[in-house]
């Protein structure tokens, strides 16, 4: 055992637990081993929860021997990003003002997981308030910058910054992370993972930090796209505790299949990195093995000023007391200090006027989707930022991203693998976003391409 | 970020808000980059405006009426 097991996908690692050739007591100390002496040279992780996890390991251990087995994610760790309410651990919102905050209660999610028989090992770093202030810098987290396993002077994209490097790193099999904007896509395509953000509504928000109702989802981020489908099933379903929490039913369907239609939007790599966009044409090269690809041509909307604007003004009023009280100036990042200020200006009626385009785009986006499988582009539109520098982003007008404000917008899924390597040898991504509830489209297609890819195969030296 | 911006009226009274609400403890650099921020907010709802809808094209927002269970 030991090391040889890091970075085994879920599935197989769930086969050598289910065999009884790995047991889980011993699995979860190997993770707590890597979480306590390599997590604070990636400053990844806020808590270990060493005694909760060997607690839950020894749990699943016996429950495996006397044959009653849960399913494939059994015994496995996993970490979890510190916006998730955890019983009897800090929950931190990677904030200084809530660095000693608790709950009493678990977040569904993290119930539904141990449901499923999975062990948790750690809560994860994250970027403060989940990015929600306007930061514009890896340092914004109280916990530090948290540093890409591929190269120390690179950073992990964020919000969900611990959860990509914590299985970037082999700390966790897998770890969840959240997204409003980018927060599971950044981390995931910064650092070579496979990174699902799920429908709106697929998976209940009860428990986690709220920035945006309207915005915020909950999804994994892993080795591989099958790994996502494993995780999503265990987290997904119907909660009296969300009202948004849907009772459509989710199975994980895990069979090939072939004949994907591809559509492209048109001038989509337009601000990307020439490696980026040379990874992406070779990437569809790839596609054209797997079915049709096509250029599609979008309706004129502002989609970027529609999702920002309700970003804008749900996060400012999701943190209200903070803002306006001046606990804004407990933060890390000095622009987190004082420009949630300006979001007073934005006029009620704007923002319902984006609430209301939402509705148009949502329709005109699904008529385009219905066509395809998915529509493809570049997870990022570059190589992980360097540390010590501020990056661009859409959130603050700095880059386009016309993918991730039309899809977590009108709350579509995506998945992101990664592609290639830049310049600067970091890895890069593709993306795939499919219509509302079409999880199994787009891992099904994610998953082929990784059957014809072996990017997700390589992964950083380590400590 | 910290740029002048130019004239807008529209602008200048949002912005106006911002520093009566918060200007005691905020810098000149600071409230200078705020007018920056605000200026663009305005573009953003001047292209959110400039999309005409009907009267139909309700907010795509979750509501339900509340009744607490027995």
């Amino acid at each position: 055992m030991k090391a040889d097991v890091l970075f085994t996908p879920l599935r197989e690692l769930g086969g050598l637990l289910k065999t009884r050739k790995l047991l889980p007591v011993e699995l979860a100390e190997l993770y707590l081993d890597r979480l306590e002496r390599l997590g604070p040279k990636y400053n990844a992780v806020v808590t270990v929860m060493r005694e909760h996890a060997l607690s839950q390991a020894r749990r699943a251990e016996g429950e495996i021997a006397a044959g009653r087995y849960r399913g494939p994610l059994h015994g496995i760790p996993y970490g979890a990003k510190d916006l998730l309410a955890t019983a009897g651990a800090p929950t931190t919102w990677g904030a200084a003002p809530y660095k000693d905050q608790r709950f009493d209660f678990d977040a569904t999610v993290i119930r539904k997981l141990e449901e499923a028989g999975a062990v948790l090992v750690a809560k994860l770093a994250m970027i403060e308030l989940a990015g929600g202030m306007g930061y514009r810098q890896p340092t914004a987290s109280f916990t530090g910058p948290c540093i890409n396993p591929w190269d120390a002077n690179a950073w992990t994209g964020g919000s969900s910054s611990g959860s990509g490097a914590a299985v970037a790193a082999g700390l966790v099999p897998f770890a969840i992370g959240s997204e409003t904007w980018g927060s599971i896509l950044s981390p995931a395509g910064y650092c070579g993972l496979a990174g699902l953000r799920p429908t709106y509504g697929r998976v209940s928000r009860h428990g986690a930090m709220a920035l945006c109702w309207t915005l915020d989802k909950l999804g994994p981020l892993a080795q591989t796209a099958d790994d996502c489908g494993l995780v999503l099933v265990a987290m997904a379903g119907r909660d009296p505790k969300d009202p948004t929490a849907s009772d459509r039913p989710y199975r994980y369907a895990a069979a090939d299949r072939t004949g994907f239609r591809f559509g492209v939007i048109t001038n989509v790599t337009d601000g990307c990195e020439v490696a980026v966009a040379e990874n992406f044409t070779r990437s569809l090269g790839v596609l054209r093995k797997m079915g049709t690809v096509e250029e599609v041509t979008l309706p004129d909307l502002p989609y970027e000023q529609i999702t920002r604007t309700i970003l804008q003004v749900e996060a400012a009023s999701a943190f209200e007391d903070l803002i306006e009280s001046g606990g804004i100036v407990g933060l890390t990042a000095p622009e987190d200090r004082h420009t949630p200020y300006a979001r007073d200006a934005i006029l009620a009626k704007d923002y319902l006027k984006a609430v209301r385009l939402r509705g148009v785009m949502a329709r005109e986006i699904d008529r385009v989707l219905s066509r395809y499988d998915a529509l493809v582009a570049p997870g990022r539109i570059n190589e992980a930022p360097v540390l010590g520098q501020e990056f661009r982003s859409a959130i603050s007008a700095t880059a386009k991203d016309v993918m991730g404000a039309v899809g977590n917008g009108a709350g579509l899924p995506a998945v992101c693998v990664p592609n290639g390597v830049g310049a600067r040898g970091l890895p890069t991504s593709i993306q795939f976003m499919g219509r509302a509830w079409e999880e199994n489209s787009i891992l099904a297609a994610a998953r082929a391409y990784q059957s014809l890819t072996d990017w997700h195969t390589r992964h950083p030296k380590l400590g | 970020m910290s740029e002048p911006t130019k004239l807008d009226p529209e602008t200048d009274a949002l912005f106006e808000i911002v520093r009566q609400r918060y200007g005691d403890r905020l810098t000149r650099e600071q409230l200078d980059e705020l007018r920056t921020i605000v200026r663009a907010q305005v573009e953003a709802a001047r292209a959110l405006r400039r999309i005409r809808l009907t009267n139909a094209d309700e907010p795509m927002q979750f509501f339900a009426p509340y009744r607490a269970e027995p």
